[in-house]
């Protein structure tokens, strides 16, 4: 139910990252998600789809890795220096 | 192409976190207990508050903070039993409180009148799992007419609380529900879990309920 406003705060996250490492493009944004987090993966990676769409983005793959626990964590980000 | 990896590891919930740390922080400043409560929608949290404040409002000089989703019903049955103010955040189809709307919720109260605060949450057993108010113990209220199972279900949510309330315990002798087996599987999830069984309707299991928050609110400063 949560998923959307949990997707915005990942890609709020994401976006202060990329400026601060002045990267051009955003390839994969990569979740640890706690199997436990009252976070349907499926849901999160919906809104994370629709919201990586749009810059600074630009279609940026989610990448969800399972994990037990409560877990709720921006992992990493993959980057490419060359431009979309 | 040059493809790096840029190392984040960062906690989605950590901008709530800091945000909740801050309202604990100003609730413990100014010696004020707050009970989050959880629950279904239609369990009685609204009954329980409104007995609450009959009962206790002014002894207690209790606040609330109440979450409805899409009207002012919980606000204005509330307003009724108190004087003090009714501060209501209307999530506007939320399924959650989050810190920052309890946070601008205490700009509103004064909380060197208050000893005792409750946030009347969402009514869903998942979602406000997740995000903590800043509050001092979540507070599950359970009632019977749900299945005995609900804490096997929603598992993280009576593992963050700390008590539970078992309501509409009235209605025992008409419906299929073992209060054993309930408090049993509540127990498996979190050992720790202390129960009240109340009926908000009839006042049955009340006084114990009340002469709990009487040990939990915070002390009357000295005037």
């Amino acid at each position: 139910m949560h998923e959307m406003s949990i997707a915005l705060e990942i890609c709020r996250i994401a976006a202060e990252r990329v400026g601060q490492d002045r990267a051009p493009t955003v390839r994969a944004v990569g979740l640890d998600l706690g199997q436990e987090a009252g976070v349907d993966p499926d849901s999160l990676r919906l809104w994370l789809d629709v919201l990586l769409a749009d810059p600074p983005f630009h279609g940026a793959r989610p990448e969800i890795s399972l994990r037990p626990g409560d877990t709720l964590k921006l992992s990493y980000l993959t980057v490419d220096d060359d431009g979309p | 192409m040059t493809v790096r990896t840029i190392d984040v590891r960062e906690r989605v919930m950590a901008r709530n976190d800091e945000l909740a740390a801050e309202v604990r922080r100003r609730l413990g400043a100014a010696g004020v207990t707050a009970f989050n409560l959880v629950s279904s929608p239609g369990s009685g949290k609204t009954a329980l508050l409104e007995r609450t404040l009959e009962a206790l409002g002014e002894e207690l000089d209790i606040a609330v903070v109440t979450g409805d989703v899409q009207t002012h019903n919980d606000a204005d049955r509330l307003a009724r039993h108190t004087s003090r103010l009714v501060q209501a955040v209307v999530t506007g189809g939320g399924c959650h409180l989050d810190a920052r709307q309890i946070g601008t919720a205490l700009d509103a109260i004064d909380l060197a009148a208050t000893r005792l605060l409750f946030i009347e949450n969402v009514g869903n057993l998942v979602c406000p799992a997740a995000w903590d108010l800043g509050e001092t113990a979540k507070i599950v209220v359970f009632a019977v007419t749900e299945g005995e199972d609900k804490p096997l279900k929603y598992p993280r949510m009576f593992r963050e609380a700390r008590y539970a309330v078992l309501n509409k315990i009235d209605l025992l002798p008409y419906v299929p529900f073992n209060l054993d087996r309930a408090m049993g599987f509540a127990r498996e999830i979190n050992p720790a879990l202390e129960f009240f069984l109340t009926s908000a309707l009839t006042g049955e299991g009340l006084e114990s309920w009340f002469a709990f928050l009487r040990g939990q609110a915070g002390t009357r400063p000295a005037s």
